[in-house]
Formats: structure tokens, sequence, C-alpha cells
């Protein structure tokens, strides 16, 4: 009967209690096949929408379907499910380095039903962060069902987010880095053999039940020296479009915070125009990925003049759908911008040289497309993986790299943030481990304090203090009132250091006249960072913790080394 | 042995809510059922020193906390004895005296502690003034005492100390402690006698062994007193 009841806490088990590595292995094959169905269920949901609007695109009136579901969409996420808006891999990151990892179980398909409205009809947005935040919220919600730790939860989101991203571009291997390299932070081997395995699990459900097909296959291409050299050139300009997809995409977004208009209002204005632009260029709308394919093949028969248009108006879409409110990923749009960007480049490469024979334009389209997914992401590997293997293209490996390397470094000048990161530092949210923010968030100041002080009253003599001080271990005395108990002030022995070789003062002077009463006080849900920040902007040893009036305790910097360093220790510390 | 989560915060010397924390974000080896942790102290250990955490058993921490228990004056006192009328011109021959005569410690550790006494008067005199000296070696002696000792020693005639307040001496208390901590303790004890002048006129009437034991008993009461 035991066993029956114990059979939710698997983490009790003594099998799994010394070491866990077994027990999150296997509980990461769920997590992976389930996020793994996730993506599958909006792939066809996606597939069956574009189906039924496929017959109504030569319709005028069509370009009010973009903004039907973006409308439709925001009043999913706002008024049914109680969303926040946008794509959600922020608020994975965040929950991840500050609650543990713990996500609200709508979240896991929330995002999947808004994402459909807004991409199946015809918004520019990518399907990839929905399937991400469902993934996670999946691996949240089966470690709650499991009871296990904060440590054991956030591999799970990982392994959710990994299994999301292997499933839905077949991509093994892109899961696992982004999972590591984006959501967690932090590569340790607790972490990426589960994540791994995930992986492994959500592609084999995609390929079940999809079939096993590269989504964007190619010829093989031919390189060159010459198109290694011209690669760099390749990567300025990735990088040049990613930095304006990002600025475009705020500015769209401050625009839109500016209107005063309910939320679904403003999705429906942003889809509206998106839809506006797909009367003429049809190419910017959805998530493009058949235009992908077209590219990569290289049969976009397209001029210079119109390629570059569309490279224009592809990330103004984007702008425009994500911006103004619309839900999606930016993953896709980032491939479409980044072929049409490769595409672009080779035809000034064939206009300016025409005689040197360059490879074909399809190897450029891809390598624009590691360079806008590294240059957005600022997540190199992520970027170099994702190609190699949605393209199968393994000999184009080195220009892949230099493009990568390059567009993230010369992003990194230009906007420091990362697209998923940049609200987040904008917050002071980017709590990654092992580092002083995340130390300082996780420690609070209810264990800091210090309770051996002696408290004193403001009516005690100076004498009857000096006997106090005999017995005291600290410098410091809370004064409290001999009625309420309130905190009144503080007496810091070096601020009355000369009074006490004084005998004269010993009984004329009363300690309500030598306190300090302008002490900056601590509550013990203040956050530690801010507390440390007034510490060292008064130059504070200590301070009092004080609730409702009154004293609890001292908060002082050496215990706080203390604790300080013990958590870093436990939690940098490689072994485990 | 069984371990609760408040010992094993007290083993590691941290809070119980850090622990507590520790539990929940799966840092420590200790897994929480429906009633209570569960977890093996040898396991704890092991991630204890994984992490170079200090892991301390209680008894342990007792043990290091244990304060020597302070001495009081009149038990020192009576070991040491009280001396009547010894003689001496100056201050060698008074401490020669006084030493030789002095009911503890072997010949070979009072010759030690005849030239530790001299050593330390050369430095500055033991003369505390009012007529009182407390000569005593400036370190424990070698052959550690197991208890402080006090010698008091009336001497025939004042003798010229270079105290303080260049009064002469005509009594001395040679102070022996087994450390710093008990020397410190028992000269605090003494000073707050001395500062009593009717005490020191006590004194010059060179009394018998069993009224001056029975004035400091009636001081170590007054200093208790004051200390709780």
């Amino acid at each position: 009967m035991r066993i029956f009841q114990s059979w939710r806490y698997p983490a009790n088990w003594t099998i799994f209690r010394l070491d866990d590595r077994l027990l999150l292995i296997l509980v990461a094959i769920i997590v992976g096949s389930c996020s793994g169905l996730a993506s599958v269920v909006l792939n066809r949901l996606l597939m069956v929408m574009f189906n039924w609007f496929h017959d109504l695109r030569h319709y005028w009136w069509i370009f009010v379907l973009p903004a039907i579901g973006a409308a439709l969409s925001s009043l999913f996420l706002e008024k049914v499910v109680k969303e926040g808006a946008g794509h959600g891999v922020p608020e994975v990151i965040y929950s991840v380095s500050r609650y543990g990892g713990l996500l609200r179980f709508r979240s896991s398909f929330s995002r999947l039903i808004s994402s459909a409205l807004t991409i199946g009809s015809g918004g520019s947005a990518g399907p990839e962060a929905p399937v991400v935040i469902s993934g996670a919220a999946i691996g949240s919600n089966i470690a709650k069902y499991f009871s296990l730790n904060d440590r054991q939860r956030i591999t799970l989101v990982g392994c959710g987010a990994a299994g999301a991203i292997s499933s839905i571009f077949n991509a093994p291997i892109a899961g696992m880095v982004f999972a590591i390299e984006v959501i967690i932070g932090e590569w340790k081997s607790v972490n990426i053999v589960p994540i791994a395995i995930a992986s492994v699990a959500g592609t084999e459900i995609s390929r079940i039940l999809q079939g096993n097909q590269i989504p964007f296959s190619h010829r093989l291409f031919n390189i060159s020296h010459m198109d290694i050299l011209a690669c760099v050139g390749l990567a300025v300009l990735t990088a040049a479009a990613s930095i304006l997809l990002t600025r475009l995409l705020r500015f769209m977004d401050k625009i839109s915070k500016k209107l005063p208009a309910p939320l679904w209002i403003r999705a429906a204005i942003g889809g509206c125009a998106v839809g506006l632009i797909g009367l003429f260029l049809p190419e910017v709308l959805g998530k493009g990925y058949h235009e992908v394919q077209t590219m990569i093949e290289g049969a976009f028969s397209q001029g210079l003049a119109i390629v570059g248009l569309v490279t224009i108006a592809k990330i103004v879409a984007t702008a425009l759908t994500l911006g103004w409110g619309g839900s999606g990923g930016i993953f896709a749009p980032c491939l479409v911008i980044g072929c049409l960007a490769g595409l672009t480049y080779h035809h000034c490469l064939a206009l300016l040289w025409p005689s040197v024979s360059w490879v074909n334009e399809g190897c450029f389209a891809l390598l624009g497309m590691a360079g806008l997914i590294s240059g957005m992401l600022q997540a190199p590997l992520t970027g170099i993986f994702l190609i190699v293997e949605i393209t199968g293209g393994y000999e184009v490996i080195l220009p892949l790299i230099i493009v990568s390397a390059i567009s993230t470094t010369l992003c990194h000048y230009i906007e420091p943030a990362a697209y998923y990161m940049k609200e987040l530092v904008e917050y002071g949210h980017l709590l990654r481990p092992g580092t002083d923010a995340r130390v300082l968030s996780d420690l609070n100041v209810s264990e800091l304090i210090e309770k051996d002080c002696i408290a004193v009253t403001q009516n005690m003599l100076l004498r009857d203090f000096i006997s106090i001080v005999k017995k005291s271990h600290r410098n410091y005395f809370p004064v409290e009132d001999e009625e309420t108990g309130h905190f009144m002030g503080i007496i810091h022995l070096d601020d009355i250091r000369q009074y006490l070789f004084n005998p004269v003062m010993y009984d004329t002077v009363f300690l309500g006249q030598i306190m300090n009463t302008r002490v900056e006080v601590v509550d013990p849900d203040d956050d530690l960072a801010d507390v440390i920040r007034k510490m060292d902007a008064n130059r504070l040893f200590s301070m009092p913790v004080v609730i409702n009036n009154r004293f609890i305790g001292l908060i002082s910097k050496g215990n706080l080394l203390d604790q300080y360093r013990r958590e870093l220790m436990v939690q940098t510390s490689q072994s485990v | 042995m069984k371990m609760t989560i408040h010992e094993v915060a007290r083993c590691l010397n941290l809070h119980v809510s850090t622990i507590e924390r520790w539990i929940r974000q799966g840092k420590i080896p200790i897994q929480k059922t429906g009633n209570g942790y569960l977890f093996g102290e040898s396991a704890l250990k092991k991630w204890a020193a994984m992490y170079r955490l200090p892991f301390l058993i209680p008894e342990k921490v007792k043990s290091l906390g244990y304060e020597e228990k302070p001495e009081n004056l009149l038990s020192a006192m009576k070991r040491g004895g009280v001396l009547h009328d010894l003689k001496g011109d100056d201050v060698e021959t008074a401490l020669k005296f006084a030493v030789e005569n002095m009911p503890v410690l072997s010949k070979t550790s009072k010759k030690e502690l005849y030239q530790l006494l001299l050593e330390r008067e050369r430095l500055t005199s033991t003369g505390i003034g009012k007529g009182v000296a407390i000569p005593h070696p400036r370190d424990p002696l070698s052959d550690a005492l197991k208890s402080p000792v006090i010698s008091t020693c009336f001497l025939e005639k004042p003798i010229d100390f270079g105290a303080v307040d260049d009064r002469p001496v005509f009594v001395m208390f040679i102070l022996l402690s087994q450390s710093i901590k008990i020397h410190l303790h028992l000269l605090s004890r003494f000073s707050f006698c001395v500062r009593d002048n009717s005490f020191v006129e006590f004194l010059k009437t060179s009394p018998d062994e069993a009224a001056f034991f029975a004035k400091i008993a009636d001081f170590e009461k007054q200093l208790d007193r004051a200390d709780t």
C-alpha cells in the first residue's frame, strides 16, 4: 500500500535520494515527450489554419485577417487565461532564476492557442517561443506533481524547452544548446544530461508523428576561400538587420503603449498593418518557412531591389506583429529575415564582382539565418547548431561559425542585452547562477539577523549602561521605549566612546540623549540588494531590523560576508 | 543518531531558514516528506566536505565555547596563605623571603618565580599605590599551576618599592595564575578591593588570617552582586 502512496514522491525513494540523476533522466523523458507533443500540436494547428485561409488569399479584404487573429489572440491572453502579452521566454528565464522555475499550468497551453491565432491568420511571428514556454510550463508542472525541489524543477523546465525546440525543428542538439545557453545559463552535467535526453525524446515524438525530415534541405554547396572571406561582410549585414529589428520592435512597443486603446485594439491595428503589407508582398505573412525553403534551394527568383524591399518589409511586419501585441516568437521571423538578408548580400556581391564565381545563393541565405539568430539571441552556439541541423548542411560549418561569432559580437557592442534578456536586464531581473545578483536574491534578510543584542531604555543612566556594555558582545545597543517596547533609536559604541571614560557624565546623561534616532532600518522582507545599497550609501556596517516598530535584531556586513560566501560556495561548486 | 534540521543548522552554523531554503532549492541532500525531513548524517557530512562547509557536531561546538570557570579571590588567597612580619630591606630581599616562605611550589619553581618577579619589577614597579604591591610574573610559570595562588605578605617594615605614588609598600600580594585571562580576572577583582580606602587602613593593622579572609569574603559578595 505504501508503494502506491509514495509513487508521487519519487525523490524520497531510497535509490533516488542520494543521487537524483537517474530520476531526472526518467522524468526528463516524460517532459521531453510531452513538450514534443505540444509542438507537434501547434504545428498541426498552424497547418490546418494555413489550409483554411489559403483559398481566401486572393480576396482584397484579406488584409483584415491578421488583425482579427491578433485581436483574438490578445483577447484570449488578456481576458481568458489572464497572461501577459509577448512571447513569454523572459518570463521563463526569470522564473528559473527567481522562483525555482515555477510556472502556471495554464502557461502550458495558453501561448499555443494565442500564437496559433496570430500566426495562422498571417501575423509575422514564429511558433518557437510559444512552444518553449509551453514545454517549460509542462516541465515545471510535472516537477510540481512529483514534488521535486527547485534545482530539479529548473532542470525539468530546461528539459521542456529543449524538447519543444528539438521537436519543432527536428533538431535535438539545437534544442539542448538553446535550453542550456538561453534558458538555464549554466553548463553543468546535472543539467546537460537530462536536457539531452529530453531533446532526444522530443525529437523522437516529432519523428514518429511527422516523419523524419530535415526542414530545409538543400543541395551540396561548394564553398571556396573567397566565400569565407565574404562571410565577414554578411555578418555585418545580419548584425545590422538584427539591430534594426530589435530597435524597431522596441519602438513599436513604445508607440503602441502610448495609444489609449485596449490591448486587443492595438493588436488589431498592428495586424491590420501587417495585412496591408501582405497584400503587396505576401512573403512577409505567417511564419514563412515555405519562403525559407525556396530561398535555400536557390529558387527565389527576384532581383536585388525586390529582395531588399522584402527584407525591410519582413522586419517591419515582424515589429508590427510582435510590438503591437500579437503573440508569437522571434525565431521564425529571424530565419526568414536572415535568409532574405543573405540573398540580398549575394545579389550585391554578384553585382559588384560579377567575374567571381560565388557559391550558390542558397548558401548565403543559410548563413544569413545563422547570423540573425546569433545576433538576436546573442547565443552563438544555438545559432550554429540550429542552422546546421535544420539544413543538414555540415559542409557550411566553417563560414557558419564565422558569421555567428561576428554577428553576436557586433550586436553585443551595440545592444548589450540579447532580445530575450532585454526586459530582464532593464528591471534587474537577470539573475544568472553564480552572480552577485543571484546570491543576493537567494539570501534574505531574516536569515542574516543576529539576535544577541541587549536592548536598553531611553531613561537609563550612562552608569547603568556601562555595566551592560561590560556584559555585551556587540557595539550596538537598541533603545526601546519602556512602556510600548517600540524601537526608538540605537547607540553605537563608537559614537559615545569619549563619554564612557568620563565619570562625571555617568549620572548626568540619559541614554535618550545620546542615542542616534535617525537610523535607517531594515524590514525582514526588504530586498537584500537594496539593504546593501543603503549600507554602502551611508557607510554603515550594521543596520537594525525592525518590524512594526519593534526591534528584532541586527544585520551586519560581517555576518553577511559569512553567509554570502557559503551561498556562493553551494551555488557555484562544479562538483555537483 | 537521529538529528533534527535544527541540529543540522547548528552543525553548519547557519540559520534554520537557510537550511529550509536550501532544502526547497535542492542545494542540500535532505528530502522533505509530508511530515518531516529525510537525510543521512554521513551523506550530509560528505556533502559539507564537498562544498568545504564546516560541519561541527554540537557537542564539539559546546566544548569550544566552554569557558574556564572564573576563580575568586578568596580561594586563591587561602591557597597562597598569609605571611606576617616578613623581613627585607629592599624589593629584592623582600621578594626573596616572600617566595621562600610561600606554602606552595617546589624549590626549582620558586627559583624560577623569583627570577621572573625581579624581571617584572625591572619593567615597571608593581606597587599600585597606597602602600600595596602585587608582584607577579609577566607570563605564567613554566610548570603550570592548576589553580591560581595569591600569597599575602605583610612586611615587617615598609620598603621603598618605586610605587606609582612613591609611598613605601607595607603589604605585597604575590599573584600567580595559570593563564592571562585568570590573571586579569583576579587583578580586576583585587583592584576593586584596594580602591576602598577603609580596606587599606584595615590592611595596615596587619590583621590575622581569619579576619582578613572574612573581609575578602565580604568584598567578593559585593562584587558578585554587582556582576549579576
